[in-house]
């Protein structure tokens, strides 16, 4: 930045750009007076309008042009650059996921969902029917197992007692 | 139900058997009121006018629990050897060699527990654990294996 004020504010440049002005001043002129000669100034002139017709012409296909090559290139360049990269590694080690997610309006997003329709969704998913079916079932083969054994016991200690009382053998059965 | 493992074949005692009866009972009671509730709704519909509940009739009651608990038992113990009640106890009745009770014996049996249930008491003292029908038909009520 000090160095351009430094460059403008140097002689040499200012004496450069007071004669080009003077050059500019002086052509301008010329030029004017040149306008005002009879046969030669409109002629001229019309010389002149069809130059910067056709200089404006060629600079806006030119431009129109240029755009679509630099675009050209710079889409193709990017994509270059981007097949070079691992965007995930760059993100994961240049990006703070954590800081962002707790920025993250996750109440907002939980407002956009139809939180309803989602867990009808679900439900349909999941057949509840079959898990009731299923944890009844085990419940009762628990149950009635759970009933088996007892009686079982409760025969093997009557038979005990029965035993002792006549006095068996238990083994001897 | 195929292989007879001696562990897994033990003959059931009083407890287990007793508890099985009962709920056979249970059953054979239940068969009744319902068969008693479907004459009832016959009665009505034939006769909506005249219709009052039918008296019970004591010897005619008795008779058919008798005949109802006689067609259940020998139906369970032939078809697959286990009542409600035994299925509930985890329970089978078999032959004494053969996994299933013969129509015949079955309905012999069944007769006999109907009319002479304390045979039943029989399980306590023998040392196989028969009841008096067990021994007279030679039939064994033995723990069903245990789906594992």
């Amino acid at each position: 930045m000090g160095t351009e004020v430094d460059l403008l504010k140097h002689p040499v440049v200012a004496a450069a750009v007071g004669t080009a002005a003077i050059a500019v001043g002086a052509a301008e002129a010329a030029y004017r007076v040149a306008e005002k000669v009879p046969v030669f100034g409109p002629l001229m002139r019309r010389g002149v309008v069809g130059l910067s017709e056709r200089g404006n012409q060629w600079v806006t296909q030119s431009a129109d042009q240029f755009k679509a090559l630099v675009a050209a290139v710079a889409v193709g360049l990017v994509d270059l650059v981007l097949d070079e990269m691992d965007l995930n590694a760059l993100v994961r080690e240049r990006v703070d996921i954590d800081a962002l997610a707790a920025d993250l309006d996750i109440d907002a997003v939980i407002n956009r969902v139809d939180l309803i329709a989602l867990a009808d969704k679900v439900i349909e998913g999941v057949d509840l029917p079959a898990i009731i079916r299923e944890s009844t079932n085990s419940m009762t083969a628990e149950v009635m197992t759970d009933v088996r054994t007892q009686g079982e016991r409760a025969d093997d200690a009557v038979a005990g007692i029965v035993n002792r009382m006549l006095g068996r053998d238990r083994d001897n059965r | 139900m195929t292989s007879s493992e001696p562990d897994v074949e033990r003959a059931a005692g009083i407890i287990t058997r007793g508890l099985a009866a009962i709920v056979d009972l249970v059953v054979v009671l239940l068969i009744m009121s319902a068969l008693y509730g479907g004459l009832v709704l016959v009665r009505l519909v034939y006769s909506p006018t005249a219709f009052s509940l039918p008296s019970l009739n004591a010897v005619f009651s008795t008779v058919m629990t008798f005949a109802i608990a006689v067609l259940y038992l020998t139906a369970c113990w032939t078809v697959s050897g286990s009542t409600a009640g035994a299925v509930t106890m985890g329970l089978r009745v078999v032959g004494r060699r053969s996994p299933r009770v013969s129509p015949l014996v079955g309905l012999l049996r069944a007769i006999c527990c109907v009319l002479f249930p304390i045979g039943l008491l029989w399980v306590v003292v023998d040392r196989q654990r028969r009841s008096l029908q067990d021994i007279v038909f030679r039939t064994r009520v033995i723990y069903s294996k245990r789906a594992r």
